[in-house]
């Protein structure tokens, strides 16, 4: 077996997740049709487990295992629950505590990012920012656990529609995004979520694919800042999705 | 080295096959297993046991829900967990979307290694390799590794050219390939 020598060094950088660009396009093109090479990236996998494996020692708590036991077995038993409620009081609320929630998050953000610069002065606080911390990082993971259990609640026997709410700070690029009762998608397609600025191009603002119940949320995707939004949009691409859409838009944002 | 063990318990993919119907004790077995590497691996990067725990949760949830994200046929499931862990944990120290699909994640390694990974001579083989590797050599794998840095990140960081540091990362994942087959 020969490994193309030109490809030598890019492969393990491959690899690594190291390559971006057209660099990263490259090698990616060239595996498709070089089996040497892509048994040579194999080896090259072997390679940094082998590393990983130099790591070894702690073990996790035993909350763990009883954490993912737990989960697990809650899983088969997760059914859709049809609520009947005044859908604009409690899809208002739920909205709202979403809102406030990434406010809260947000702040507390900051202000940890404040005190990781002054630490050894304010040491002595840290312990209540530290729980106000996990506090934040417990309704991020709320917001955005795949076993969180999401509930539509609907007004008689209307079916629950696709609905997605985007909660975006343009100052910051910050975005919250929430999505319910989305279709499912064939195994090779992604939901990709655009920002639709008032002039120039689409902008990608984070891919999902909805859990078993069709929910899913974007939590703080990479995003420029200070640009404003006209609107969000909604297509499905490709599995790796794309840098422009490919496809008209599923689901547009009516604003507020 | 006894291969005893490999006697009385499943093998990774009837393992696999039996969490594809549901079968909770087959995870909890696979949990037993390799919780500690993919803790350890999400520890080392990530220097936070909660942050570690979470991903620990994550990659074997994901695993539950989709066994059919590892191939049985394609590759080793401890160092396929040991390097989709890796990633996992680097993705979330960057805040990062992950560009890899890790159905596409293809693992070439002795099943056996990481199994006996914690009760065997096998890490002192491999740490022995690490603290035979030239120091820059070894700094500059384990940068990119456990630190997620790209090699123009590390280049920049060090003061080294680029090409030098492609050139060292190659050469320190050979030298750890060739440590079990010389």
């Amino acid at each position: 077996m020969s490994v193309h020598e030109q490809f030598a060094d890019d492969l393990s950088l491959y690899a690594l997740g190291a390559l971006q660009g057209e660099e990263r396009l490259a090698v990616e093109k060239h595996l498709k049709d070089c089996p040497d090479c892509r048994h040579e990236l194999a080896q090259l996998q072997g390679d940094l487990a082998l590393l990983a494996l130099s790591a070894s020692g702690p073990r996790p708590p035993l909350r763990s295992r009883e954490r993912l036991m737990a989960a697990i077995a809650k899983e088969p038993r997760r059914t859709p629950v049809h609520l009947v409620k005044r859908r604009t009081w409690w899809t208002a609320l739920e909205w709202a505590a979403a809102a406030a929630a990434v406010a809260v998050i947000l702040l507390l953000l900051r202000q940890n990012t404040d005190l990781r610069q002054r630490v050894a002065a304010l040491e002595a606080n840290s312990a209540g920012q530290q729980e106000q911390l996990l506090q934040a990082k417990e309704l991020t993971a709320t917001l955005t656990s795949a076993d969180a259990v999401h509930f539509t609640l609907v007004a008689g026997k209307i079916p629950p529609q696709a609905q997605g709410k985007a909660i975006y700070l343009r100052r910051t690029g910050t975005l919250v995004f929430l999505a319910s009762n989305m279709p499912e998608l064939p195994p090779q397609k992604t939901y990709e979520l655009w920002l639709i600025p008032t002039s120039g191009a689409p902008i990608p603002a984070g891919l999902f694919r909805p859990d078993t119940h069709g929910s899913a949320a974007l939590i703080k995707p990479p995003l420029p800042t200070g640009v404003e939004a006209k609107t969000f949009a909604i297509t499905v691409e490709p599995g790796a999705g794309s840098a422009a859409p490919t496809s008209m838009p599923i689901m547009v944002g009516i604003g507020e | 080295m006894s291969r005893a063990a490999s006697n009385v318990v499943s093998p990774d993919a009837m393992l696999v096959s039996a969490i594809r119907s549901g079968d909770e004790q087959a995870m909890a077995q696979l949990y037993e297993r390799y919780s500690p590497i993919v803790y350890s691996v999400a520890l080392r990067v990530l220097g936070d046991t909660g942050a570690a725990e979470d991903i620990l949760q994550e990659v074997f949830m994901q695993l539950w829900r989709s066994p059919d994200v590892f191939d049985a046929t394609r590759g080793s499931l401890p160092g396929w967990l040991a390097v989709v862990t890796r990633n996992r944990a680097i993705d979330s120290l960057r805040k990062r979307r992950s560009e890899t699909d890790i159905t596409d994640v293809v693992v070439s390694i002795e099943p056996d290694l990481v199994g006996r990974a914690e009760s065997s001579r096998t890490l002192e083989k491999i740490r022995g390799a690490l603290a035979g590797m030239p120091p820059q050599q070894r700094s500059a794998l384990e940068m990119a590794f456990f630190e997620g840095l790209t090699h123009t990140e590390i280049a920049e960081k060090t003061g080294e050219p680029l090409g030098t540091i492609k050139t060292r990362i190659r050469a320190g994942l050979l030298t750890l390939r060739k440590t079990f087959n010389p």
